[in-house]
């Protein structure tokens, strides 16, 4: 076993006789009197390097928190500590802060045996940190068949490796990252977070509907939200779908007239505006505007008791706060839809306009003609299938909020993600339905 | 000062499955200042909601009147209509004035015109001393004063008990105190029964008839009383040492 034989600086020295390397991590002489003569970017030591009162004992806890450095009595060293590894015993001399993790980390990882000795005998002082990643590793290493055997702990010392033990065998202690039971508790986790998702959705929806039958209307806050979700969305609805159709009118007209197919375009724009991208387009929009909305109000409502308050006074939550939110979705989606789907046939004009050189009365006689009422009365049918989905769901995760403002972040995140994926779920099933019941379209 | 208004009856409750309140039974008379007291985490808060019927509890059950609460919709919401609550934030809804939000429960449950609410919630804001603020953004208004509009809206269908969930937190000593004696005031003066959970032993002496404590290890209660018999050789340690701050002074 090597003492401190170096002086100033870190050194590594690597032995080649046998299976014998020494490791000097931080060592100086008595002679030094304290003070860092080691260049290697080592700073001063900290308070917890200091030297515990007389009479006073170490640290005695690790759940307490209360102290961070095992000390054991009566020792006024500086920091210094060594490591010998030695075939399969790891020696620990001196002492060790929390700067020497990595240093701790890297040696013990690199030992690669059956049975392994950890000899505490010479350990002088030892950081909670520190112990915990010798514990840490140790206990990994055992897991995978090697033999471990701590020896000359003090009692300080085994104090605390003993309470990691307890603190590992607590009944739903969490699992190490990455092991194997981590990632079997994590599946079944997201498992039973989507279903109660799903499960809680269906509720809450059920509930919102009967709420929506059964209760007053309350006409000056759904007009609010009117004007918030409806009104204030019209100029980027407007915008997106006037550009959406200026691209791909530019884009299919630029394909279609490469074999002179160019006067399909306001037909293929017709329809593809009014069938999907009018209605997906405004739907995405409103989820991402008045969704995330819905969901931020109600969970900042929750987080100030807001909620609690108005439950306590006696107010029907659902009555209160979710169906004015799904009525006004209900009247102005449609309206959003349709403005979409015009400004969107805008766009396809303008296209054709100025790439194509299509006169507009040609753009809109072929619109005109290419379109029956059907196409745009199912953009609105869409419309109300997507109010309801966007209204409650916002409700929903605004209404799960618990805790603290981060968790506002999150339903608002949540709001929109699930908004949206259910907006292209109902998207999917409908489009099965509209190929049958689309005049002129069924297989 | 004997009629029972609340009754406990062997309540375990909790969060998330969690048991933080185990058999606990107590009773709470009508016209009387109950404080529930006690440790962080022994369960004040989760009692009181017990209580609200914000949260079901496990099992026991929570009489109001001689009613379960939690025995039909109908029962408990004609109980919530009997009480009223200051949550620790004052819980105003931000979107209306202080004026309207103690008009709110006046135009959910009553018929009231528009001006007789205005008097109506003008007159709480008034007895709390808080009718100079009523065209205030809540928001933006102090702690102590969003506390007091709570109280008025919590008021103003006259409850018959007021429950109030730390109403000192947060609040300087003068506020605190100023607040305790409108609190007191209303107790005093309309009989209203007032269940308060804190943990201000300056409040408790003011304001307690008597002193319910609960202790996060027993789950449960361990000492009933006025402030002074618990304050005074207890006998139990965990009691002298929540009082024992006091006597020390």
């Amino acid at each position: 076993m090597h003492k401190q034989q170096h002086s100033d600086c870190i050194q590594r020295n690597q032995s080649c006789k046998g299976l014998t390397v020494t490791v000097v991590v931080h060592a100086k002489t008595e002679a030094q009197n304290n003070k860092y003569q080691c260049s290697q970017n080592r700073p001063p030591d900290n308070v917890f390097s200091q030297p515990p009162p007389p009479g006073t004992l170490g640290i005695l806890t690790i759940i307490g928190g209360i102290s961070n450095r095992l000390f054991p009595e009566g020792d006024a060293h500086t920091v210094t500590g060594q490591i010998d590894i030695s075939g399969g015993t790891i020696a620990i001399s001196g002492r060790f802060t929390v700067k020497d993790l990595k240093e701790i980390t890297t040696r013990f990882e690199a030992v690669s045996v059956e049975k392994l000795q950890i000899d505490f005998s010479e350990c002088q002082s030892l950081d909670t940190a520190i112990a915990a990643r010798i514990w840490s590793i140790t206990e990994g290493k055992r897991l995978r068949g090697t033999v471990i055997e701590f020896t000359g702990m003090n009692t300080d010392i085994k104090v605390v490796f003993d309470k990691f033990a307890v603190v590992e065998s607590i009944p739903g202690f969490p699992a190490t990252q990455h092991s194997l039971r981590y990632n079997f508790e994590d599946i079944g986790d997201k498992v039973l977070a989507t279903w109660e998702t799903i499960s809680g959705l269906a509720l809450f929806t059920a509930k919102a509907f009967k709420a929506l039958f059964s209760g007053k209307v309350r006409g000056s806050i759904t007009g609010y939200y009117m004007e918030q979700s409806g009104v204030m969305a019209v100029p980027i609805v407007v915008t997106l779908n006037w550009l959406m159709g200026v691209v791909l009118g530019y884009q299919a007209g630029y394909q279609m007239s490469q074999f002179g197919g160019e006067l399909f375009m306001p037909a293929l724009l017709a329809y593809s505006i009014c069938w999907e991208i009018g209605p997906m387009m405004t739907a995405v929009l409103v989820a991402g505007r008045s969704g995330s909305a819905f969901a931020a109000e109600i969970g900042t409502m929750k987080v100030r008791q807001e909620v609690d308050a108005l439950e306590v006074m006696g107010f029907n939550l659902y009555g209160y706060m979710v169906t004015p939110k799904m009525i006004a979705l209900f009247f102005v989606m449609p309206l959003l839809v349709t403005v979409a789907n015009f400004s969107g046939m805008a766009g396809g004009l303008t296209a054709g306009g100025i790439f194509l050189g299509m006169p507009a009365e040609v753009y809109i006689a072929e619109a005109k003609k290419a379109l029956i009422p059907f196409d745009l009365y199912w953009g609105i049918i869409k419309s109300y299938f997507y109010s309801a989905i966007i209204s409650i769901t916002g409700s929903f995760m605004g209404m799960r909020v618990r805790g603290g403002p981060a968790s506002v972040g999150r339903a608002t995140t949540s709001a929109v993600v699930v908004s949206i994926f259910l907006v292209i779920l109902v998207d999917a099933l409908l489009s099965l339905l509209f190929i049958q019941l689309r005049p002129g379209l069924s297989l | 000062m004997t009629e029972i208004i609340i009754s406990v009856e062997s309540l375990t409750g909790g969060y998330d499955g969690s048991v933080v309140l185990d058999n606990v039974s107590m009773d709470v008379l009508k016209g009387e200042v109950l404080v529930i007291v006690g440790r962080s985490g022994c369960g004040k808060s989760t009692i009181m909601n017990h209580m609200l019927g914000l949260q079901k509890p496990y099992s026991g059950r929570i009489l109001f009147d001689g009613t379960d609460i939690w025995s039909s919709v109908q029962s408990l919401r004609a109980a919530r209509r009997r009480w009223g609550v200051l949550f620790q934030s004052g819980a105003l809804l931000g979107n209306y004035t202080v004026l309207e939000n103690v008009m709110l429960p006046l135009a959910e449950f009553t018929d009231l015109s528009r001006a007789e609410m205005m008097n109506v919630a003008l007159s709480k804001l008034e007895a709390v001393g808080m009718d100079h603020a009523a065209f205030e953004n809540p928001l933006e208004i102090s702690g102590g004063m969003q506390k007091r509009a709570g109280l008025a809206r919590a008021m103003v269908l006259d409850p018959e008990v007021l429950f109030f969930d730390e109403p000192s937190a947060g609040l300087d000593p003068v506020t605190s105190a100023e607040l305790d004696e409108t609190i007191l005031s209303v107790n005093r003066a309309l009989g209203t029964t007032l269940i308060v959970v804190t943990h201000e032993l300056a409040s408790i002496f003011a304001i307690s008839d008597r002193v319910v404590m609960l202790d996060p290890v027993e789950r449960g209660i361990i000492a009933t009383g006025t402030a002074r018999e618990l304050s005074r050789n207890h006998g139990d340690t965990r009691v002298e040492a929540f009082f024992g701050r006091k006597i020390g002074e």
